[in-house]
């Protein structure tokens, strides 16, 4: 069995392309005048956030791979490590991110952790490493579980697992409208991810994807970029803050506030947890289906165009 | 990547990022054209709650706004703008301005810029009626 493996820390060493690429970007648009907007404090922000993902990856990472480790002594499987491999990894990893990526969109406990990504009011290269500093408290290693038991090694899943991130950097941008059909039919591309970060009605619980946007049309989230609707990006109720502490906590503090109100019942405290966010014991917020049907009641002729394709004649 | 690399690289990679976005003038805040900006801008947080009507404090980065459920105010997120009703508010004067601390830890203090005549009024209109 394979015990000793180790791969290059990939997102470690991207750091010079990424600061290299934001330059790039911002370039782009100053000579331009278009292809996107930075501001100061968001960017710090948004760098701030990316430096303490890596800094907490390397504080906790050891619980995940103490885990991963655990399993691969666990299981009888071992894939080998030739290049077939790697490559079945990385697409199988890559639908590991999808449902990763959906929960933390879906389950408030794992939102928790992933709405800093979406707190920006800006798109741009930065943007994409607004990382979180708490994913190792969703427990959302679980979810690579299967992987390790089928027998690709914890290094081997983790490298491809940094890749995928690392595919992920160039398509925060505005720079790039729209790739090649093929491309665009079969990857995750800026167009697609933009749909991703809208907040916007019909944009929102879209795109989950990594790499692969097959995942996302295979599943039934895929809402293609609509030209007659330019993206909003941010959260539904965007914060008033670029404190990165706050910025990083802030849906693990209003998880604690509502799970703790008096009055609640524990089933209603264990739903504030894991509903989907804009779910409340008494109906007085409004999930993201709802804001979809209050639109449609507002516009009903944005029956039926993407975002609301599913939703023809349920206003 | 060593540790003696990584963490030099980042520090100075941030710092000359943001030292460079603020020298090529990209600090500015949000400023509202007109009133209908501001009550744009409040719609985009609170659909729901339209304003029936729209203050702009005198250097336009900031607005009072009142709405059929109390008093809000839509100011500068940077570039962008975000907004909050005054539940719980606590409004406090300062020398420029008035301060407004909220009970909210996305938007815990609102530092808003005001001229004498704005910092003497807004609190009234701020508390006049039923706060959401």
């Amino acid at each position: 069995m394979t015990e000793e493996l180790t791969y290059p820390d990939v997102v470690n060493f991207a750091v010079p392309f990424f600061i290299a690429a934001i330059l790039a970007e911002l370039v782009w648009i100053m000579i331009r005048r278009r292809g996107g907007r930075y501001e100061t404090r968001d960017a710090l922000t948004s760098l701030l956030m990316g430096a303490g993902n890596v800094a907490s990856g390397i504080v906790l990472g050891f619980v995940a791979y103490g885990f991963f480790m655990l399993l691969w002594e666990i299981t009888p499987l071992d894939l080998g490590t030739s290049l077939w491999v790697v490559l079945l990894c990385f697409v199988l990893d890559d639908l590991r991110y999808y449902w990763v990526h959906r929960f933390g969109h879906r389950i408030r406990w794992v939102w928790a952790s992933h709405v800093n990504h979406h707190s920006s009011q800006h798109y741009n290269l930065t943007t994409a490493l607004r990382q979180t500093w708490t994913g190792t408290f969703t427990f959302m290693m679980l979810v690579r579980a299967p992987l390790i038991l089928m027998g690709f090694h914890p290094a081997m899943v983790l490298f491809c697992g940094g890749l995928n991130l690392i595919y992920q950097f160039w398509i925060h941008t505005e720079a790039i409208g729209r790739m090649p059909r093929w491309f665009e039919a079969v990857m995750n591309t800026p167009s697609h991810h933009r749909v991703h970060h809208g907040r916007n009605p019909r944009y929102l619980d879209a795109n989950y994807a990594g790499v692969f946007i097959v995942w996302d049309k295979l599943f039934g989230t895929f809402v293609p970029e609509y030209e007659k609707e330019k993206v909003d990006y941010g959260l539904v109720h965007n914060i008033g803050t670029f404190n990165p502490l706050r910025v990083a906590f802030h849906e693990w503090v209003a998880i604690w506030r509502d799970a703790t109100q008096p009055g609640l019942s524990l089933r209603d405290r264990l739903m504030y947890c894991v509903m989907p966010p804009g779910w409340s014991h008494d109906g007085s917020r409004t999930m993201s289906d709802g804001i979809k049907r209050r639109h449609l009641e507002a516009h009903p002729e944005d029956a039926g165009t993407p975002g609301f394709t599913d939703m023809a004649g349920r206003t | 990547m060593p540790l003696q690399i990584l963490l030099p690289m980042v520090v100075i990679g941030i710092a000359g990022i943001a030292v460079l976005l603020h020298m090529l003038g990209l600090s500015e805040l949000a400023r509202f054209d007109d009133e209908a900006a501001a009550r744009h801008a409040w719609l985009r947080e609170y659909p729901d709650t339209p304003p029936t009507r729209v203050i702009l404090s005198h250097d336009r980065h900031a607005a009072l706004v009142e709405t059929d459920f109390g008093a809000g105010v839509v100011w500068p997120m940077g570039m962008d703008t975000t907004a909050r009703t005054l539940r719980g508010a606590e409004i406090r004067r300062t020398k420029d301005g008035l301060l407004v601390d909220l009970p909210d830890f996305t938007a815990p203090r609102i530092r808003l810029r005001l001229n004498d005549e704005e910092a003497d009024l807004w609190p009234t209109l701020m508390n006049r009626k039923d706060r959401p």
